[in-house]
């Protein structure tokens, strides 16, 4: 479904702040394959994200997703087939426009938006459904404005606004890292449900082992722009932190990870 | 009425600016500045097409596709070339400039004789007054049009606009090319704008280079005030709080005019007005919808409270708005009689309508001396123990005992019959330092006039008075000094020394067989008339009196001053005192309204007949059944009331020639007198440049109906001439009221106008520099095409420069600021003479520019004669000095009578040569003797 290859970019060449983010990647996702990512802090795995949305042309390799070369296409076209959630619940919504309003611009993606109402009372009770699966008594709030929910409640309907027109491509971005334990554990639900029901192509950075181990049927690992290593198979789910964590040490004899990178890794996962 | 009309009016017009605001600002947080050069683009289309025949409602329409243009210029710069948002508005903005220029072919194009929009809706007019008919038109526009914008904003386009603004992340995420959206938000915005440009040019009657000026200010203006007002639940409050704030601006701008605020400050508060609102949302731009609604209400508090202290300090007139110190009025009056009780209540009254109210900011103690006079002593005692501001002693006495004893505050004194008699002062003008007041004392031989009219031949008259009151003797004196003309009318005095001694008196006289009463003003024959009138009856004895408030209290007449005016009069001293005057610099003043009462009943009961003549002059009549008349009759001279009335001398913007030119007529209506024969007052002016204060100014002299209007300057004449079409109006300082557009010819003009054009002197200016110059080939010009009157003399001069065989090199300029460039660029063609005419861009700077061309030798002429003092070498231009007293004359003939109607305007350049001698000998150039004897003035 996603092929990347030998993919490089580099922020703000030939200045002060320059930063080569992405060092020559090379992926392949399945189609309806579900892929963890985990690495450091500034490892380079939003910008392989952002990479895959469109939000920048690379320096040097290439994109395709279904086949086809995304040189060239910008984020907003490509958002016809890509979703994506944020860390950041503010991010996904706009906040001052109302609940009905935002789960309308989602579902008009890829459609010609013209000059006529089209959010009618039939697609409001359409919409209403939808959010009644989302088990966040949202379904009665419908003309409030984003700006009065929860940040567990702007995530789940972030994610429902991502799926609900079935992308190709499902791009989260820790989407769980900044809500409360409770909301993470009702927005991963939500998003196994969804993965399953749809068979989405998925592609999510967490910042939790378990997550990374648990989700999924592949964990790769960022580091310096490049992917260092890869888990898969049907033991994925059998594995231990602890497991993952020797896997780290052989990392280090192959002088692919420093022994400050494993401290880090520790700091940030466990 | 027609001023807050109008300010609604304008609130609506303007809507369409907050309109844009709102999208640019709030939706997109896109600060856009273009809107300030699209606004006028806006009106320049609009106006080219209207006078070309198309129909208003599509130059509209072509207004707003232009300004989209635009607008879509100024977002394409900013997301295609990254420029900053601010600095790409700023380039299309200044691009622009040229641009409107181009469309409109010159800086002014008058509206007034065609079918514009404004005219259109008055077709439908069911007979309703214009404006409130506008207002009806406009308030359903307005409704429609809001409509229509909300609507908008629930589409699906809409809704991806506001997405995009809200949170441009998301929108890309839903596939929005957030780019697109924004450049189509941009252009909108600057559509409506130019749609607000062109119905306020259809409005106002004419398109102007400058109108755009300030738009973005006072735009986001409105959408703050809007956005603190209303509860924005949905997007229809949103667009209604937008409509709203433009209104409320309005009125606040009508307020301040109407309080009397000079419009030059205006703008200013209006700047920190929005900058304290932005600081105060940008701080609070992290924290959440609520408390944003409740800081933008403390901002406004803030800019309020600014508004009011600034205004406070700068105008008095303001203070009863603010709290500030009470001032302590210290009145009193010797006794409890009716003149006294009149003048201390008119002053009371007064003062409340000046704005000076119990308890709030001032305190009153009134006392009364009831006629001891150690008790007067011992008020004014207490009045300085309780640190009285100002003392207003009512009476002789009073004014004595405070005159006397109060040295280092100011004393205000009323209802005082010849102050010079007990030495508070000289003449009206040399007096105490710290005291003034007002005075005044019945004239006893105009009195005498009418005793004599009413009783011809030999008689006998009574009179009766205290010896202990200094008011009284200088009456009495006065009387004895006019009968000095009168040999065959004999004086019987009969002195008092309390109320009830009158009757005894007053019948004692009748006794002695006079023919009538002729009572001074005395203060206790005042409180006994009573007795007098009852001793007279018997023997039928007329009285002549001068309680004027009493006409029917038994006199047959009364002739003197109301003692309102007195009171009146001294608590606008007390007024301009408090404001900063000094009591030094405020001569006393005599009453201004004197009454003559006659009473026909009593005149039927005594068997009199009172001749006709008098019967005209009487400006009260009692009629035989006792009943008041007000009569018809007005006095020919000094003294009789006449109604005040307003001349309103309205100046557009602060330059040499209109300050001069509004001298002239300043000092020409002063010196005719005829201001003080008729009581008129004049109020001066001014727009400082800004149209829509010369708007407001314009509405607001026709709603406060003043009596006669005087404009200076084209956009004063322009802006006057729409509103107006009552009130006489005289112009002054116009090149040329043709092409102003308010008139046809000069004889064919609205019934109400009339004035003088004053073409520059162009041809005879040409003719004299070849004339001064017989080898000159080459003449040198810096002009602004922004200038109408620039672009009328250049085109003349090109003319006559061909006419003289001269070639002519011009430069144009936008501003002051490019001159030194143009005049580079026209030193390169090496000109023989440098010359500028009716360009007030370049008369700026004009001593530079004439030192530069001194360095080159090249000799300056110019059209204004004053500027040979800034080193011009020959200037021949009109006198604006002469121009404005002859703007006088044809006012004051107006003020006397004649209709404006049946005068043509005139057309008048008195043409003054000015020469500069020493430069000449400095060049070597030699300047005809004839020229030298016919200079009005020659710089040796
Ligand atoms: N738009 C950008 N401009 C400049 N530098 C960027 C940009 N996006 C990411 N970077 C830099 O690239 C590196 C990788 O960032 P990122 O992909 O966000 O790391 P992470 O793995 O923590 O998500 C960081 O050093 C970051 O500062
Ligand atoms: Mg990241």
């Amino acid at each position: 479904m996603i092929r990347i290859s030998d993919y490089h970019k580099t922020f703000n060449a030939g200045t002060l702040n320059e930063v080569y983010a992405l060092r020559g990647i090379n992926l392949r996702i399945q189609e309806g394959e579900f892929l963890t990512i985990i690495g450091t802090n500034g490892s380079g795995k939003s910008t392989l994200l952002n990479a895959i949305a469109g939000t920048f042309q690379p320096d040097r390799g290439t994109i395709a997703i279904g086949g086809k070369d995304m040189a060239g296409k910008a984020d907003f076209q490509r958002a016809r087939f890509i979703s994506r959630v944020f860390q950041n619940p503010f991010m996904g919504t706009a906040p001052d426009m109302t609940i009905a309003e935002n789960i309308h611009l989602a579902f008009m993606r890829g459609k010609p938006r013209h000059l006529i109402p089209g959010l009618t009372r039939e697609r409001r009770d359409l919409y209403r459904e939808e959010v009644r699966m989302l088990e966040m008594q949202l379904e009665d709030r419908l003309g409030n404005t984003i700006g009065t929910l929860s940040g567990g409640q702007r995530q789940a309907l972030t994610l429902l606004m991502a799926v609900m027109n079935e992308p190709k491509v499902l791009l989260l971005d820790e989407h769980t890292a900044a809500l409360d334990p409770k909301s993470a554990a009702q927005v991963v639900a939500l998003t196994e449900r969804f993965v399953a029901r749809y068979g989405l192509t998925t592609v999510m950075i967490t910042h939790s082992m378990q997550q990374a181990l648990a989700l999924g049927t592949r964990t790769i690992l960022m580091h310096k722009g490049q992917v260092i290593e890869e888990i898969a198979g049907k033991d994925k789910s059998l594995l231990t932190t602890t497991d993952l964590l020797d896997r780290f040490a052989d990392l280090r004899k192959q002088e692919k990870l420093t022994a400050e990178m494993i401290e880090e890794m520790r700091r940030e996962y466990l | 009425m027609e001023l807050w009309v109008g300010a609604l009016n304008l609130g609506f017009l303007y809507a369409f600016v907050a309109f844009g605001i709102y999208i640019t600002f709030r939706i997109h947080d896109f600060p856009d500045i273009t809107v300030d050069g699209t606004f006028t683009t806006g009106a320049a289309v609009t106006s080219v097409l209207v006078v070309a025949g198309t129909h208003p409602l599509l130059a509209v329409l072509a207004s707003f596709v232009a300004c989209m243009a635009a607008g879509s210029i100024t977002a394409l710069i900013n997301t295609r070339l990254n420029v900053n948002s601010l600095l790409a508005g700023i380039l299309v903005m200044t691009g622009l400039y040229s641009i409107n220029l181009h469309i409109m072919g010159r800086s002014n194009i008058p509206l007034l004789n065609t079918s514009e929009f404004f005219t259109l809706l008055n077709r439908a007019n069911p007979g309703l007054p214009h404006e409130p008919w506008t207002a009806i038109c406009l308030t359903l526009i307005m409704a429609a049009s809001w409509l229509a914008v909300s609507f908008f904003f629930k589409t699906d386009l809409g809704l991806s606009m506001r997405a995009s603004g809200n949170n441009p992340i998301m929108a890309r995420a839903a596939g929005i090319n957030v780019d697109r959206v924004k450049i189509f938000g941009v252009a909108l915005a600057n559509g409506l704008v130019g749609i607000s440009g062109s119905l306020v040019a259809q409005y106002q009657g004419f398109a102007d280079i400058g109108m755009g000026i300030g738009t973005v200010v006072t735009g986001l203006a409105s959408v703050i005030i809007g956005e603190s007002i209303l509860k924005k639940h949905s997007i229809y409050a949103w667009i209604a709080s937008a409509v709203i704030g433009s209104v409320i601006f309005r009125f606040m701008i009508a307020i301040a005019l109407y309080a009397g605020m000079d419009p030059v400050d205006l703008k200013l508060l209006t700047a920190i007005f929005v900058l304290v609102t932005l600081i105060v949302t940008a701080k609070i731009a992290k924290g959440a919808g609520k408390v944003k609604r409740k800081h933008l209400v403390t901002a406004m508090a803030a800019a309020a409270i600014i508004f009011g202290i600034f205004a406070g300090v700068k105008y008095g007139n303001l203070t009863a708005f603010i709290p500030q110190k009470k001032v302590k009025i210290g009145i009193f009056q010797v006794s409890d009689n009716p003149i006294l009780n009149i003048t201390r209540d008119a002053f009371l009254d007064e003062m409340k309508r000046l704005g000076y109210v119990e308890g709030k900011n001032a305190t009153f103690l009134v006392e009364n001396a009831n006629g001891d006079i150690a008790t007067v002593n011992a008020i004014v005692d207490k009045f300085l123990r309780d640190k009285v501001d100002i003392l207003v002693p009512i009476s002789t006495a009073c004014t004595q005992a405070a005159s006397r004893k109060v040295k280092d505050r100011p004393v205000v004194f009323a209802t005082v019959a010849n102050p010079f008699v007990i030495e508070v002062g000289k003449t009206d003008t040399d007096h105490l330092p710290n005291v003034t007041g007002v005075y005044g004392a019945v004239p006893m031989d105009r009195t005498m006039e009418i005793v004599t009219k009413i009783l011809p031949g030999p008689i006998k008259i009574g009179a009766i008075w205290d010896p202990s009151q200094a008011n009284s003797e200088v009456n009495v004196n006065s009387l004895k000094k006019a009968l000095q003309n009168y040999p065959d009318v004999t004086f019987v005095g009969g002195n008092v020394s309390n109320s009830s001694e009158v009757y005894q008196v007053a019948a004692s006289l009748v006794q002695r067989d006079i023919d009538a009463f002729v009572l001074p003003t005395d203060n206790i024959v005042y409180s006994a008339f009573d007795s007098v009138v009852k001793a007279s009856r018997n023997r039928k004895v007329p009285i002549i009196f001068n309680d004027v408030d009493h006409p029917e209290g038994g006199a047959l007449v009364v002739f003197g001053y109301t003692y309102v005016t007195s009171g009146k009069q001294a608590a606008n001293l007390v007024d301009r005192i408090l404001k900063g005057e000094k009591p030094a610099s405020i001569p006393f003043e005599r009453y201004r309204e004197i009454v003559l009462g006659i009473n026909l009943k009593v005149a039927e009961e005594l068997g009199l007949a009172i001749p006709r003549e008098l019967l005209e002059k009487a400006t009260v009549i009692i009629d035989e059944s006792g009943t008041r008349q007000k009569s018809g009759g007005t006095s020919s001279r000094e003294g009789t009331p006449l109604p005040a009335k307003r001349l309103a001398l309205f100046q557009f913007t602060d330059n040499v020639i209109l300050d001069i030119c509004a001298e002239g007529v300043l000092d020409g209506l002063k010196k005719s007198g005829v201001l003080d024969r008729q009581n008129i007052a004049i109020d001066h002016k001014m727009a400082h440049g800004d149209f829509p204060t010369a708007q407001s100014i314009a509405q607001e002299m026709v709603s406060k109906n003043y009596d006669y209007i005087v404009t200076v300057s084209t956009v004063s004449l322009q802006v006057t001439v729409n509103h107006n079409k009552k009130i006489p109006h005289v112009f002054a300082a116009v090149t040329d009221p043709l092409k102003a557009g308010v008139a046809k010819s000069f004889t064919d003009h609205p019934a109400n106008l009339t004035g003088l054009a004053t073409p520059q002197p162009v041809e005879s200016t040409v003719r004299l520099m070849r004339k001064v110059f017989p080898k000159a080939r080459v003449i040198g010009m810096i002009w602004n095409p922004a200038e109408v009157n620039s672009e009328i003399c250049t085109v003349i001069t090109r003319e006559a420069a061909k006419k003289y065989g001269f070639k002519v090199v011009e430069v144009q300029i936008t501003g002051t600021q490019e001159i030194d460039q143009a005049l580079q660029s026209v030193l390169g063609d090496k000109p023989d003479i440098f010359f500028t005419s009716g360009d007030t861009t370049v008369s700026s700077v004009i001593p530079s520019l004439a030192q530069k061309l001194r360095q080159k030798r090249i000799p300056y002429v110019t059209n204004t004669p004053a500027d040979i003092d800034s080193g011009a070498f020959i200037c021949l231009g009109a006198d604006y000095y002469d121009v404005g007293l002859k703007t006088a004359d044809i006012a004051i003939r107006i003020i006397n009578g004649e209709k404006p109607a049946a005068m043509p305007i005139v057309s008048y350049v008195p043409e003054q040569l000015t020469l500069n001698l020493s430069l000449a000998k400095e060049f070597g150039i030699t300047i005809p003797d004839d020229l030298i004897r016919k200079a009005a003035r020659v710089v040796k």
